[in-house]
């Protein structure tokens, strides 16, 4: 590969990485948002919400209110792209501290997740890491678990970040395991394992549709999405029912429902 | 117990010592900082770093598995996935959308369930095949390329060096 139109710039120094620069940029910019904002949240009420936006954003400021007809708290995330796992992870076992069936099933579901995951291919060694602390979280919920031990948990990136990589491997598992059927909302001549390790795998890549469906259906959990951006003057909710299309009689009344605004994903709380 | 940079490099170590990779010791550099390793590399067989010792730093970050490390050689190493100042620049040492160098999509990117015997193993066949699409040592890519001759013979006197000979 050779270097063109160096030239051009006399203020260009060939000796330099200036991708690295860009990189260091970036690692600086990810600290700003690590400190300033908890990777889950304290409850918020949508009057402090809608402060978030100026008082000409009209749309916005009349989804906030129709989200108070239905809705009574929020709980942000951190915006650093894994949020809609993290968002996932808490919103669901905060429910399952008051469902000991659910959790029971989700256990079961979780603990056996680590040898069908050996079983496509990835390294034990490695996978058991995550999986391990992935456990030690999910077990919190029968401690007996409380929400501040949840919310301690989801804050401490030790736990919290080793489990959004957990997630993040269950839904390349599905993906993978489904391939012949995923590989036609893949963009790019991509195979699903390529689109996996670079879109799924890596930490603070962002979620998609497909992501979403692909955790919901990996986990056998209905969510709901409501969808706030600049169509119409509602939000659109919209759910992800893991048993559509099967002949799974489970009820699909959604778990939990997140908050989509353009890019992240927070928790929404029913009144 | 939570998921830490220093409980997993402890693992990794303890399991490249027990079941190391042919070709390849690595540890850290000295047991009071993990986040520091040291690595010994042979140049594989059939290739022109044939017989060729090279040593070589790892320098992890407090978020490692989540971020990768960074690799240098500490010896001198004329390759074209090498700078000149002895960084080693290859796909697996970046996170996705993080690579300098544009590699192509199928390329295997850091994810934090790849390992230090990932890299390295990487990094062994990075020696048998330098990828001159994405040069980090533009002569060496050239040289390669055009003049397989000539970059055995400097390849030769590396691993010479190498040996201390």
């Amino acid at each position: 590969m050779e270097a063109n139109g160096e030239e051009t710039n006399p203020g260009f120094d060939p000796n330099k990485n200036y991708d690295e620069d860009t990189l260091a940029q970036q690692r600086e910019i990810e600290k700003e948002i690590a400190a300033a904002q908890s990777m889950v949240s304290q409850l918020y009420t949508f009057d402090e919400i809608v402060e978030e936006y100026s008082q000409e954003d009209a749309i916005y400021r009349q989804k906030v209110e129709d989200l108070k007809t239905r809705f009574k708290n929020l709980r942000k995330t951190r915006g650093d792209g894994n949020c809609f796992y993290r968002a996932f992870g808490f919103a669901y076992l905060e429910i399952l501290l008051s469902n000991a069936k659910e959790y029971k099933r989700f256990f079961d579901v979780a603990q056996k997740s680590k040898d069908e995951l050996i079983g496509l291919g990835f390294p034990q060694f490695t996978l058991e890491d995550f999986h391990d602390t992935f456990m030690d979280v999910v077990k919190m919920v029968e401690k007996p678990g409380t929400v501040d031990a949840l919310l301690n948990a989801f804050n401490d990136g030790g736990l919290s970040d080793y489990f959004v990589v957990y997630l993040r491997l269950l839904v390349s598992g599905h993906l993978q395991q489904n391939a012949d059927l995923y590989i036609y909302f893949i963009d790019g001549e991509r195979t699903v394992k390529e689109f996996c390790s670079q879109e799924v795998e890596p930490m603070g890549k962002e979620s998609d549709h497909i992501h979403i469906v692909s955790l919901t259906k990996a986990l056998q959990v209905p969510i709901c999405v409501e969808y706030m951006d600049r169509e119409g003057d509602k939000c659109n909710s919209f759910t992800f029912n893991p048993f559509e299309g099967s002949a799974d009689t489970t009820d699909p009344t959604p778990v939990f429902t997140l908050l989509y605004r353009p890019g992240h994903y927070d928790i929404l709380y029913p009144l | 117990m939570a998921g830490s940079a220093l409980k997993r490099l402890m693992a990794e170590y303890k399991q490249l010592t027990l079941n190391p990779p042919e070709g390849i010791i690595a540890g850290p550099v000295d047991e009071e900082n993990f986040f520091e390793w040291e690595a010994l590399i042979m140049g594989p067989a059939d290739t022109c770093f044939a017989g060729g010792v090279f040593p070589a730093r790892l320098s992890f970050p407090s978020d490692y598995p989540l971020s990768p490390p960074k690799m240098k050689f500490t010896c001198e190493i004329f390759h074209p996935n090498i700078y000149t100042d002895g960084r080693v620049c290859i796909s697996i040492l970046h996170a996705p959308g993080d690579d300098p160098m544009g590699y192509e999509t199928s390329a295997e990117r850091w994810s934090p369930v790849q390992s230090v015997e990932k890299i390295l193993l990487s990094v062994v066949s990075m020696l048998s095949e330098p990828n001159d699409e994405s040069a980090a040592n533009v002569d060496a890519a050239k040289t390669w390329r055009d003049d397989r001759k000539g970059f055995d013979e400097i390849a030769k006197v590396t691993v010479r060096k190498s040996l201390g000979l």
